[in-house]
């Protein structure tokens, strides 16, 4: 398997991974967007570029689990902060219990193959 | 701030130019949002090109966006199931037959006479006044008369060939959206 094979692979599954993880972010305060592009590349794998986590935040933002308002910055004009609504806190539990879910299968899947 | 950065403005103009398929308002949110982040960054103290070349080319930023923002809308519009189609067909020839018979007819007929009448009668009057009018002819009516008889005549005749070809395009939009061409779905 080719870099670019593996790269392609890793972002197929950072794609629905990425979403539970700003919401994960966003669960006791609000954040903006820099901000939270900036934690994410921090974590290494989860690193997904700001032309990524930009439009990711308007589509949940258009799904009605985040939702933004204006708050002053030291740097230039207010800053619009993302938060999560109600639909939101719901959907983070459900995609954390998803996700404990299948991280559990996967490593049970891969101790399968370790053993024999 | 970066704000007056003959580069940044560029790249924010384009970007804004190109985000034609969400809302002003969304527009206007959508770019002063990466505007924060090219100032955050730089103050941040990473250069302005290094900033830009993160955010990549401002036409892959707009597809992104388009992308993630229509990804809903497009999976709920699921092509219509056949049955479904005609049905759709039926119940708008059930309804819109009869009336549409009607307008057609109507002002499509008044609109066709009234055209050739009232510049058959404009020319009667012009005749007139110039003394040719045919003897088999005679005019009941000053030739001024005529003249502005005629071209109200005329002017209500076009009006509702226009009516005519207005309403047709309305119906053939309305047909068009309720039953989609076979191409458009899916």
């Amino acid at each position: 398997m080719g870099t670019q094979e593996i790269s392609d692979w890793s972002s197929q599954l950072k794609r629905g991974v990425l979403e539970l993880c700003i919401l994960q972010l966003l669960r006791e305060e609000p954040s903006y967007g820099y901000e939270i592009v900036t934690t994410l590349d921090a974590l290494g794998p989860l690193a997904a570029g700001e032309n990524t986590v930009y439009p990711l935040l308007r589509r949940l933002k258009a799904d009605g689990v985040l939702e933004t308002f204006l708050r002053e910055s030291p740097n230039g004009p207010p800053r619009q902060y993302y938060r999560l609504t109600a639909d939101g806190r719901k959907r983070l539990t459900a995609l954390s219990k998803e996700w404990q879910a299948m991280a559990t299968a996967v490593d049970e899947c891969l101790r399968k193959g370790d053993s024999k | 701030m970066t704000s007056n950065n003959p580069l940044v403005e560029r790249y924010l103009g384009h970007f804004f130019d190109l985000l034609v398929h969400l809302d002003m308002a969304e527009r206007k949110e959508v770019v002063a949002e990466i505007r924060h982040h090219i100032d955050d960054a730089t103050a941040a103290g990473r250069p302005i090109d290094e900033v830009l070349q993160a955010l990549g080319p401002v036409e892959a930023l707009a597809r992104a966006y388009q992308l993630e923002l229509l990804v809903k809308p497009r999976a709920t519009t699921a092509a219509q199931p056949r049955s479904d189609r005609w049905l759709k067909i039926i119940g708008l020839l059930a309804i819109g037959s009869l009336p549409s018979f009607i307008i057609i007819v109507t002002l499509g007929s008044i609109g066709l006479s009234f055209t050739v009448a009232g510049i058959a009668v404009i020319m009667a009057s012009i005749a007139e006044q110039s003394g040719t009018l045919p003897v088999w002819m005679t005019m009941a009516v000053e030739p001024w008369v005529g003249i502005v008889l005629g071209v109200l005549m005329t002017l209500l005749g076009i009006l509702c060939s226009w009516g005519t070809v207005a309403y047709l395009r309305f119906v053939l939009r309305l047909v068009r959206r309720i039953v989609p061409a076979k191409e458009a779905q899916g």
